[in-house]
């Protein structure tokens, strides 16, 4: 009898401390009300977010918001900004070729010297961001009407 | 024998117990973690060598301690094992590299991870670490409002790098938040509200029922936030506001303004587009400023509020930040009666702007609204004394979530951005009798706020981790030119040193070295379109030629740097060939893509037709050594031109303008010395 009694103390014994090991908490970012939270996911990464600052403040005005090469200074300019946005000049151009053109400007490259050189403006760090930027805009092409 | 073989049993199961401290550690996730990391490492490795480093990396857990920034330790590095690794660009998460940011790679060790992006640096599980576990600290900073933890440090307004803290921190200023709410360092903060002592000789009872009802209805600039007022409040309050004492000089000179002429609304017209009033107002929604929208105050204030106001507007509200303009007694007449013609509210009832018979009794209950909704806070700050209307916000940034009082929304995830979130949204959703008003911040806009207050930590960061950009001293004189400078309010737009907004690119900090005396005076006489795709322009003040030659002077005797040269030509004279070599500089740079010159060019820089006239040639070589040493974010490439090109480039620029000549012949005259 009481051996019965001990072992089922002990077996008790052992269940106190069983049963207070932590539950998993339940997932509360599952409920459906996580899918109505006011912050949407971040769009880009945080490199092209910076990117895109530097190309709005400094490329924008001639290249355009779309980088179609429409910007308001755009027919100021002969010859016209570069289309960014299309595949095909993308395809061909390698990221080092695009960094270069940025950094020595369009004369740098051979081309016009309406395209500034921005290599003792921008950091090689904002250059290479402005480049994986770049590189989203066809993706944000809109279809051609 | 019972009794040994229960001891056997339970010596068993003691062991067992024992065994499952160090066997939980052997199992941890990490350890795992750390093992994948060994082969993803070694075949990504370009060398036999570097191979072997990440196969023989010890199985353990990393930790950064920064024993100077509340003693930190930070274990983030334990799973994160490549975000210093350049090998690890684009490899899968735990193991990527970090994004370059100003502090990393190079920071790792000095700023740890929890110092940005919050979390339990301590924990070596996943759960606990990220704070996603029930009884984990506070979590991890989503990272949509990761610059909240460049706000830690980084006390300024502007934080360069942090785009949405630092609008966050401007819309907190404008919305006049510290002026409830105590916030470090803003105890200076005062609201732009205008006092309320002139508002019965200046509208109507409706016209401010309508205010009271929703501001942001009758103007879509105003800062005042809706209070969600019952109409009887509002009425009460509004009987408060029409039982001020009005000063009695203004009262008169409103009377006296309102009995005068009507004046000539067609000229009217052509005062107020050349005033450039869409500088700092909007009308119907066109222009960028957040002064009161105009096309329809008319029907908002009385005419001769509105003519007493344009002639001396700092007496009605001595932190206005609208300029005295010198019009005539008959130009502000015409231009009262342009905006009688043309800025009104064509629906509003006829009584709009009649004053309201004040009700005692309706006026005292009034009376108490005002306190009990705080409106003093901003309206009359001097009279509120030292104590804040609402809760201390320091700290708020560190709160628990599982202490915030959700109350009725039970719809919201239970973390601190879903619960900033929604107070702005709708601040009183969470409970009966709240007074917080609304806001009616957009989506955007409530995210950066929200990234703003979580910034906002319980205690401030070490002296060593604190940083605030270094101080630019601001020089403003007093006697009459700081009175000059005072009455045009040169500062609402223009910098001088740390002081002043930055509507204008050009600060005065160094405007004496910048620009030719006489033509600063013919400019603040009669100012023209210098960046015409600026919508932000000079206003034409009106300003009389002695106001105009007194500060044009004491900008050229006290707003000088001494870094730009007065005379670039000192070392190395300028010869007749320099102009000529400038010009095919300016051509062969495409300098034209961006400046207008002559009949062509870009519309982007100012204008360089007149360049000779306006700029003084150090200015012109010191600019053209270094755009960005004069202003931070000029889009004025940096050519890095030699000393000779840059000065062969200003002795071209010297040539251009009518006064050219005289300006020729001088440094002709200084080559051939």
């Amino acid at each position: 009898m009481r051996f019965r009694t001990a072992t089922l103390a002990l077996f008790v014994f052992l269940l106190v401390p069983g049963a207070c090991v932590r539950k998993p908490a339940p997932a509360v970012a599952k409920t459906p009300a996580a899918a109505k939270t006011p912050v949407a996911p971040p769009p880009l990464r945080y490199e092209v977010r910076l990117g895109k600052v530097t190309f709005t403040h400094y490329c924008q005005t001639c290249h355009g918001e779309s980088g179609a090469g429409d910007g308001f200074n755009a027919f100021n300019l002969d010859p016209h900004p570069r289309d960014l946005s299309d595949p095909q000049f993308q395809k061909k151009k390698s990221d080092a070729e695009l960094a270069d053109a940025i950094q020595r400007g369009g004369a740098g490259v051979g081309l016009s010297a309406l395209m500034p050189p921005w290599g003792h403006t921008l950091s090689a760090g904002q250059i290479d961001e402005l480049v994986l930027y770049l590189r989203t805009l066809p993706t944000l092409r809109k279809p051609a009407s | 024998m019972p009794l040994r073989r229960l001891f056997a049993a339970s010596s068993v199961l003691f062991l067992l117990v024992l065994a499952i401290s160090p066997a939980k550690n052997a199992f941890r996730s990490y350890r795992s973690l750390q093992r994948q990391f060994r082969k993803l490492g070694s075949s990504r490795a370009h060398s036999l060598k570097a191979a072997q480093g990440y196969e023989t990396r010890p199985v353990a857990i990393q930790q950064i301690w920064l024993r100077d920034f509340e003693n930190r330790v930070d274990r983030c590095t334990t799973c994160h094992l490549g975000v210093a690794d350049p090998l690890m660009a684009g490899a899968p998460r735990p193991f990527d590299l970090h994004p370059g940011t100003p502090h990393t790679p190079g920071g790792f060790d000095r700023f740890g991870c929890t110092s940005c992006h919050g979390g339990q640096g301590l924990a070596t599980t996943q759960g606990d670490a990220h704070g996603s576990t029930a009884d984990a600290g506070p979590p991890m900073t989503p990272p949509v409002f990761i610059e909240s933890g460049c706000g830690r440090c980084h006390l300024s307004e502007s934080v360069d790098g942090a785009p949405v803290l630092s609008r966050g921190r401007t819309l907190i200023a404008r919305a006049g938040c510290y002026a409830c709410h105590a916030v470090r360092g803003q105890d200076a903060f005062r609201s732009e509200a205008p006092p309320l002592a002139t508002l019965p000789v200046k509208t109507g009872g409706e016209w401010v029922k309508r205010w009271l009802k929703d501001p942001k209805s009758i103007d879509p600039n105003a800062t005042m936030p809706n209070f969600h007022l019952t109409d009887q409040a509002i009425d009460e309050l509004s009987h408060f506001l029409f039982a001020a004492q009005v000063p009695k000089e203004l009262a008169s000179r409103i009377e006296t303004a309102g009995a005068e002429p009507a004046g000539s609304s067609a000229n009217g017209k052509k005062l107020v587009s050349e005033s450039r009033c869409i500088t700092c107002h909007t009308v119907e929604g066109k222009g960028k400023g957040t002064a009161p929208e105009l096309s329809k105050i008319a029907s908002t204030a009385s005419r001769g509020w509105l003519l007493a106001f344009l002639r001396e507007p700092q007496a009605f509200n001595p932190r206005t930040p609208m300029p005295r303009y010198h019009f005539s007694e008959a130009e502000s007449r015409d231009v009262v009666a342009f905006l009688e013609d043309e800025f009104r509210d064509f629906d509003a009832p006829k009584g709009i702007l009649e004053p309201l018979r004040v009700n005692q009794t309706l006026a005292e209950n009034g009376r108490k609204l005002f306190r009990l909704y705080g409106c003093f806070s901003c309206h009359d700050p001097a009279g509120s004394g030292s104590e804040k209307f609402g809760p201390e916000l320091d700290g708020i940034g560190d709160k628990r979530a599982q202490s915030l009082d959700f109350g009725r929304r039970t719809d919201l995830v239970r973390t601190l951005p879903a619960w900033l979130a929604a107070k702005l949204e709708s601040p009183r959703s969470f409970a009966d009798g709240l007074k917080m008003p609304s806001y009616g911040f957009s989506a955007d806009d409530s995210r950066a706020v929200t990234t703003a207050l979580l910034a906002l930590g319980a205690q401030s960061v070490p002296d060593r981790y604190r940083y605030a950009p270094p101080r630019k001293p601001a020089l403003l004189p007093g006697g009459p030119v700081g009175g000059l400078i005072q009455s045009y309010r040169c500062l609402s737009c223009h910098e001088i040193g740390d002081r002043g907004a930055d509507v204008s690119t050009a600060p005065l900090t160094y405007e004496g070295s910048k620009v030719k005396r006489d033509w600063l005076v013919d400019y603040l006489m009669l100012s023209y379109t210098l960046r015409p795709i600026l919508e932000e322009r000079m206003p034409v003040l009106k300003m009389p030629r002695e106001d105009a030659t007194q500060l044009a002077d004491a900008l050229q005797n006290f707003y000088l740097d001494p870094s730009i040269p007065e005379d670039p030509f000192a070392a190395r004279p300028a010869s007749d060939a320099d102009p000529v070599e400038g010009q095919r500089l300016y051509v062969g740079l495409g300098c034209r893509g961006c400046h207008i010159l002559g009949s062509s060019g870009g519309y982007y820089g100012p204008p360089l037709t007149e360049a000779g006239k306006r700029l003084k040639p150090g200015w012109t070589y010191a600019w053209l050594k270094g755009p960005q040493r004069w202003r931070a974010d000029v889009r004025c490439p940096d050519y890095g031109l030699s000393d000779t090109d840059a000065l062969r480039l200003t002795a071209y620029l010297e040539t251009l303008g009518p006064a050219a000549s005289s300006a020729k012949s001088e440094s002709a005259a200084r080559g051939v010395r």
